[in-house]
């Protein structure tokens, strides 16, 4: 039995790019092999296929808890059993541009906190830096070990109707997602199998040796001891959390088991004290330490700063990173690139008002229905006026709240992310997607894993990927 | 090992340990209360499991099983326990078998399925409770092929054999208040027989002494068999083996702990049933009690000595 009806009623979205078709008829050639697999299976079987992959997710435990009314729901993010293809050519050039990216906004965090030399030549102004509030004086001076601030990183990217990848934001502190791609790949090799060796799609698993492999060179110790920092079982990445520490081999810590004796961290054991040598937190530099940050945090250690700067503990990624994914700071990416490695940036920036400049805020005000209005410290898909979908009402109370402070706010065009084909309701049917690759940043060089974190706006007409938000995700294969 | 990881470790199997000792205890009771609900009442064995302000009261079997089962509000139901097991075995999954990580959260969406409450009181409410007891067998089994032996294991095994030492001890100090209040010898003896189907000793018990009951027989298998996996004797005995390991490969401090277990064992050991008698079970098993809590406050200084 054939399904030829699946995408009988695939309705391209007009002026946006579609991963899989050119136009109602054609596909990608790299969609062949998938595309050809889907359409000689079932209904039954796909719909079975579908299913298969939520029960898959339940019984691993890949879940995140949702807390409503203190009830606690457990929730998968939702999984599209459709992969996004990206071809080896494509992403050869988003390879290139992520390393030259946070190779450029790396040796800008070292620049921050050191000499400050693009402030002095006049690149960025000293206000828009110190007025950030992930600035964090605390780090002013402080060496780190091989000059690199930023070892995990997840940059998102999104396609323009013009098949270009353009930069969304560059999640420098401690992007997630990472088991996701793990985790969605082991389900497509159970849902199609056969098909990804035939569509000679390069292997994401190796991700955990890496990252074990960058953290320990961090160490001189040629045995160093290394935990992975959580925030504890109600955060909604712990799954993400307890699986990077079991494929890494590594200890899962909250910050009650660690204490801070004479600048040095110890992890509180059985039998004893024992020093921990680098640290993988994923807690953010607020709640890291309350001696010297958020007061109240118990996530974090108390000392565990003066530790680091004593250079007696690799904090990873450095505490500070968060100066350089600011989105005020992210205009200025592009003139970094130029600045540091006198390049011309390989993956393009949007374009993007600061609503701090009169003439630019007038310009926004005029466009607002084109244009989407984020405060430059937010994340996660909140606090975002989309001025499509607002009333006039809505718009106005915005704007009243921008001009109280309206250098926290930027705007950027409403963007056509390109669409992906989603089963959905027994079809396939057009979503919103972006891609987050991986990126790992160590003493020799820059390793990206080939794939990444597809994510998908899965309402109808949404542009918002955000798992907190109705998004979901799809496994994304990288071809040889 | 983490000191707290050593600490979830053992709750995640008191906390298994206990399900598995619940299921056991409603299976049995269900079966005498069918046949003489005047003598074997539901009360008691909600009282032993819920705290004194508790208001949940009826006779009714089905209604208590779901209580001890599925209610939120009772910290000892299944529900809640399973729950906390799941809880403290996903904050370890580094230190356990994947196995059995998979097979506590299979457990887990079995126990929470939305359809499971009406199979209850709708369906054969044995093979509902075998079926939950399934995940037990499964779990055990899995623990020993899959888990190295190795301080994991060890801290595993003391949270097992703590958690069963209480609930031996519990389950008889239940049974001996019904025989306290009756001079009836074959209701004695009825009760008697009870306590081994609870603690899974009947059939053995047949083996060893024939079809007669003898209460001697039942307090020595019970308290001091050294072969039956559920006397208080053996769970000592193993609680005393794997804190040695532990001390051993220096995860655990001696302090007091190897004189209180030696102590407890050998008292177990070496005390005649005359004696026994003569100072009274309900005694004997408060020393009993003292001396665990002992050993398990000992255990506890463990986690919190570094602080």
């Amino acid at each position: 039995m054939t399904n030829d009806a699946l995408s009988s009623t695939y309705e391209l979205v007009p002026k946006t790019w579609d991963e899989m078709h050119t136009d109602p008829t054609n596909i990608r050639s790299q969609y062949d092999v998938i595309n050809a697999y889907l359409k000689k299976t079932s209904p039954d079987i796909l719909y079975k296929k579908e299913e298969l992959s939520k029960q898959l997710f339940m019984k691993q435990g890949v879940t995140f808890t949702v807390y409503n009314d203190n009830e606690g729901i457990e929730k998968i993010f939702p999984f599209d059993i459709v992969p996004r293809i990206i071809t080896a050519a494509e992403w050869d050039k988003i390879e290139r541009g992520i390393k030259q990216r946070l190779k450029a906004l790396n040796l800008f965090i070292k620049d921050i906190y050191n000499e400050q030399f693009i402030i002095k030549d006049g690149i960025i102004s000293a206000e828009l830096i110190y007025s950030c509030p992930n600035f964090l004086r605390e780090m002013k001076g402080v060496k780190v070990p091989y000059d690199v601030y930023v070892h995990i990183s997840g940059v998102d990217l999104i396609r323009n109707n013009d098949g270009e990848f353009y930069v969304l934001e560059d999640n420098l502190r401690t992007p997630s997602g990472v088991s996701y791609m793990l985790e969605n790949r082991e389900i497509s090799k159970r849902l199609f199998p056969g098909i990804l060796p035939k569509s000679n799609v390069r292997g994401v698993s190796n991700y955990p040796n890496m990252l074990y492999k960058k953290l320990k060179e961090l160490s001189i110790k040629p045995n160093p001891n290394i935990v992975l920092l959580t925030p504890g079982i109600y955060n909604s990445a712990y799954y993400e959390h307890t699986t990077l520490a079991r494929l890494m081999g590594i200890e899962l810590v909250e910050g009650s088991d660690l204490v801070v004796k004479n600048h040095t961290v110890y992890m509180k054991t059985t039998n004893g004290l024992k020093q921990v040598d680098v640290i993988y937190r994923r807690v953010d530099d607020d709640f890291l330490d309350p001696l010297e940050f958020n007061a109240k945090s118990v996530l974090g250690v108390a000392g565990i700063m003066a530790a680091y700067r004593k250079g007696n503990v690799n904090i990873v990624n450095a505490p500070g990173t968060g100066i350089a994914d600011d989105k005020a700071i992210y205009i200025y990416v592009p003139d970094m690139i130029k600045y540091y490695l006198k390049e011309e940036p390989i993956l393009k920036n949007i374009e993007t008002y600061q609503l701090g400049n009169p003439e630019e805020y007038d310009y926004v005000a005029k466009n607002i229905k084109d244009m989407v209005i984020k405060k430059t410290d937010g994340s996660g898909g909140y606090g975002m006026l989309m001025g499509h979908e607002a009333s006039e009402a809505e718009i106005k109370d915005y704007l009243e709240n921008v001009k109280k402070k309206p250098e926290n706010f930027i705007a950027q065009p409403i963007l056509r992310l390109s669409t992906a084909p989603c089963y959905i309701d027994g079809q396939l049917t057009p979503r919103c997607i972006d891609l987050r690759p991986f990126a790992l940043s160590g003493r020799d060089g820059i390793d990206i894993c080939p794939g990444g974190l597809t994510r998908v706006a899965l309402k109808k007409g949404s542009l918002v990927v955000n798992s907190s938000q109705g998004g979901g995700s799809k496994d994304t294969w990288v071809l040889q | 090992m983490l000191s707290r990881v050593a600490n979830n470790l053992i709750w995640l199997e008191r906390y298994m340990e206990r399900g598995n000792g619940i299921l056991s205890l409603l299976k049995v009771n269900f079966y005498a209360n069918q046949d003489s609900p005047e003598l074997f009442s539901w009360t008691p064995i909600i009282n032993n499991f819920t705290t004194s302000d508790n208001e949940f009261y009826t006779e009714d079997a089905i209604e208590c099983i779901d209580f001890m089962i599925f209610n939120l509000d009772n910290s000892n139901s299944l529900l809640n326990i399973v729950t906390r097991a799941r809880e403290n075995a996903r904050s370890v999954q580094e230190h356990i078998s994947r196995e059995m990580w998979l097979c506590i959260n299979n457990y887990y969406l079995h126990l929470t399925r939305k359809d499971l409450p009406k199979k209850l009181k709708e369906e054969d409410p044995v093979q509902f409770l075998e079926e939950l007891k399934s995940h037990h067998l499964i779990y055990n089994g899995t623990l020993d092929i899959t888990q190295e032996r190795g301080a994991s294991y060890y801290f595993l095994n003391v949270g097992k054999y703590l958690e069963r030492v209480i609930q031996i001890s519990d389950f008889t100090v239940l049974k001996l208040a019904d025989i306290g209040k009756t001079t009836d010898k074959l209701e004695q003896t009825i009760y008697w027989k009870n306590l081994l189907l609870s603690v899974g000793g009947y059939q053995l018990y047949l083996k060893t002494h024939k079809s007669t009951f003898n209460e001697d027989h039942v307090i020595k298998m019970v308290f001091q068999d050294k072969l039956f996996p559920r006397s208080v004797y053996y769970c000592v005995n193993k609680l005393n083996k794997h804190i040695n390991q532990l001390i051993e490969s220096n995860e655990l401090e001696k302090n007091n702990l190897e004189f209180l277990l030696g102590k407890l064992e050998s008292t177990i050991k070496y005390t005649t049933i005359e004696s026994i008698n003569a100072q009274g079970l309900h005694n004997f098993i408060d020393d009993i009690k003292a001396d665990i809590r002992n050993i398990s406050l000992n255990i506890n200084s463990v986690y919190f000595s570094n602080t």
